[in-house]
């Protein structure tokens, strides 16, 4: 009895342990947008490079911001927040859950059509072009109703008037880099997705680009959670530095804050 | 407290989805299911522990794995399923046959088990003994074999349809998760917990999958005592 | 006219059969692991010999060097068990009907009333298996065997799982069934007793050996 007793008590107290760890790890935890997957990580790995002297390390994690902003809201523990729209920025504003004066339009980009490698087809980015024969199968995007890739697909295509013709092909995807996926893989033959999502992949080529006027401006938000830790500010302000700006460009997003 | 049962229309489908995909599951696998049973079950020959071991992966992999190998040989450029598209234009992926396809793989393995396990409790020599009364073996299998392993069988096929409810991993990886044709009730349990003001349905659906779980496994009691009944006492 | 010839070679016990029978009703007799049941089922069909020859009739159900071997449902050779091994599924009448399934139901139902009457089994005859006596289970044995119209019946220590009292109940019918049924029969026993009460044509079997031309 005593014996069982021991080894009950000593898992508890491992299991314990990491999670103790955890809460006093002081590493820098970021949520971003799916679409600044290799970017960030990029910049992130930069600033490490950096900063090796304090040991700095971060921690990334990519989905649709949506998702993110569900996640934060239930309690996640992260530090810094970029949304691929203004929209979830302010879903977790409204519940109070960023800091005060620290949001910053970051980034902007421009949405594309895309078809995969070799099989692209004819379009005409205009009001009254039969755009749901002009490909056969699916179109991929994330999904209309809450990943930003997939409101401003749906404005633009709204806008168009090619909403309703393409709603029956449409497959709503969980993030825009799922969708992107299902284009190189050719099970959709077409997609909406970023311009920097398209130039990171050699097996899907872009058809169109959406004009700017048929959607809201595309704007990453970037944030402080309220309670992140007091080594996150450094990397929030290297967001905004020049040589972060340099990978944003180089990747292809436009850098909005001075 | 009262939104927890009010189902919408979309839910229902989701239900509806989740059932059709399940019994089409079964359908497809009894057959070759209690084929590969009796198999393993009677007799031996060169190869028999590797179609154990192949028959049982799904069952020990993480669903996703069996997903991804049903999206490298039947996605569109698979290496079966690009000739599936080019000569009969049929492509699995959104589909809610790809989704009983990703059921179905694994399901197979728990009802081959329960199936092995009902034949092989089927004592031998009355097959013997049906033989020597003149019965091929054929007809040896549908009336003795079968009767007898019944109670295994009809485990095996609630097992599998409980599973193929259940399917999530290797459904949302081969087929993806589209409303209305790959979205059963995990998946759509998994998609509102990522959306804001997610929860409310989400709860919905979790006390629906409780529901049909319990159905399942009252059901599937009281059709193997049903059985057990009408074989009664083998081994007097 | 039943010929026998088989070699059989297991790890501790080879059979060496060697057997000529022209009376219709005859035994083997032999101590307990004299090879007895594996000689049984040799001949249906069951057991497959290293080499040999057994035919019935002038009919070869097996034959080693002209690669001859039916299967066992085809070899019309009933058998009745020392475990009656009736279908616990089943009712006893579909059990008797089981063997005869292949003939018209006018044949069928004839066949089933002259078992019924043969082996008393009228009053059993809805009840299934396991509501049934080890005696009335063995009768039911006989019954289904008889019924499939075996070329020939052969009957494996019927008797030995069942106590004095149920024995002497049995053996009328056996002695019945050898008189009144025009099928061969070659009855398997370690119990002179029962044999000389049956026949008078015994093979005798040791240690797997069996020679003989009775």
């Amino acid at each position: 009895m005593i014996k069982q007793l021991a080894v009950l008590v000593s898992l508890c107290v491992s299991a314990w342990m990491p999670m103790r760890v955890a809460y006093a790890d002081d590493s820098i935890k970021v949520f971003a947008a799916a679409s600044l997957t290799n970017v960030i990580s990029q910049i992130a790995k930069q600033y490490e490079q950096e900063n090796t002297a304090n040991q700095t390390e971060i921690r990334t994690s990519f989905a649709a911001s949506s998702a993110l902003a569900k996640q934060i809201e239930k309690g996640a523990p992260a530090d810094i927040f970029i949304s691929a729209d203004t929209q979830w920025m302010q879903y977790l504003q409204n519940k109070k859950l960023i800091q005060a004066n620290t949001q910053v339009n970051l980034l902007g980009n421009q949405l594309v059509l895309i078809a995969p490698t070799g099989k692209r087809f004819k379009v005409n980015m205009e009001k009254g072009f039969d755009i749901a024969a002009a490909f056969s199968g699916k179109l991929c995007t994330g999904d209309p109703a809450s990943v930003p890739v997939g409101i401003y697909a749906k404005q633009s295509l709204t806008a168009l008037t090619w909403w309703s013709s393409l709603e029956p092909k449409l497959v709503g995807t969980q993030d825009v880099r799922s969708a992107l996926v299902l284009v190189e893989r050719g099970e959709c033959d077409a997609g909406i997705v970023y311009e920097t999502d398209a130039n990171i992949s050699d097996k899907v080529e872009i058809v169109a680009k959406f004009p700017e006027s048929s959607h809201e401006p595309i704007v990453y938000p970037l944030g402080l959670v309220v309670g992140a830790s007091s080594n996150a500010v450094g990397f929030y302000r290297y967001l905004s530095s020049p040589q972060a700006h340099a990978v944003f460009t180089k990747y292809g997003f436009t850098v909005l804050a001075k | 407290m009262l939104e927890l049962v009010k189902f919408t229309p979309a839910e229902l489908t989701i239900l509806l989805l989740s059932l059709k995909v399940a019994i089409f599951c079964v359908l497809v696998i009894s057959i070759p299911a209690i084929a590969t049973a009796w198999l393993l079950a009677r007799k031996s020959f060169y190869g028999k522990s590797l179609l154990d071991s192949l028959v049982h992966l799904p069952m020990v992999l993480p669903p996703v794995v069996p997903g991804f190998i049903l999206l490298v040989l039947l996605g569109r450029q698979g290496w079966i399923g690009k000739y599936l598209y080019e000569y009969f234009g049929i492509s699995l992926a959104f589909t809610w046959v790809g989704a009983v396809v990703a059921s179905a793989v694994m399901a197979f393995p728990l009802l081959v088990r329960a199936a092995r396990q009902g034949i092989a409790q089927v004592d031998r020599q009355l097959e013997i003994a049906a033989q020597t009364l003149g019965a091929h073996p054929l007809r040896v299998f549908f009336t003795i074999t079968l009767p007898l392993a019944l109670p295994g069988i009809i485990t095996g096929l609630i097992l599998a349809f409980s599973r193929s409810l259940g399917e999530f991993g290797a459904t949302i990886t081969f087929v993806g998760n589209i409303e209305g044709e790959t979205r059963t009730l995990p998946l759509a349990i998994y998609t509102y917990t990522q959306v804001p003001d997610g929860d409310i349905p989400a709860l919905r659906l979790v006390i629906l999958s409780l529901l049909l779980a319990l159905g399942a496994l009252m059901l599937s009691e009281k059709l193997e005592r049903k059985a057990n009944r009408h074989i009664e006492h083998q081994d007097d | 006219m039943i010929e026998i010839v088989a070699t059989l070679s297991r790890k501790r016990f080879k059979l060496d059969a060697h057997v000529a029978l022209t009376h219709r009703v005859t035994a083997l007799f032999g101590p307990s692991g004299a090879g007895k049941s594996t000689l049984l089922n040799v001949i249906a069909g069951i057991a497959h010999p290293d080499s040999g020859r057994i035919v019935i009739d002038g009919v070869a159900l097996f034959d080693a060097q002209q690669k001859i071997d039916t299967p066992i449902h085809q070899r019309q050779i009933g058998l009745v068990f020392q475990d009656h091994r009736l279908f616990p599924h089943l009712s006893v009448e579909k059990n008797l009907r089981y063997g005869a399934h292949r003939f018209e139901s006018a044949a069928q139902q004839k066949g089933l009333e002259e078992i019924t009457a043969l082996l008393e089994l009228g009053s059993l005859l809805r009840q299934k298996p396991y509501q049934l006596s080890g005696g009335e289970k063995q009768r039911v044995a006989l019954g289904r065997a008889l019924m499939s119209k075996p070329r020939l019946l052969m009957l494996d220590e019927p008797l030995a799982s069942l106590d004095k009292r149920l024995k002497s109940q049995i053996l009328p019918y056996l002695k019945r069934v050898a008189e009144e049924v025009e099928i061969p029969m070659i009855y398997v026993s370690h119990s002179m007793d029962e044999i000389t009460q049956l026949t008078d044509h015994v093979m005798h079997i040791a240690h797997g050996k069996v020679h003989a031309a009775i």
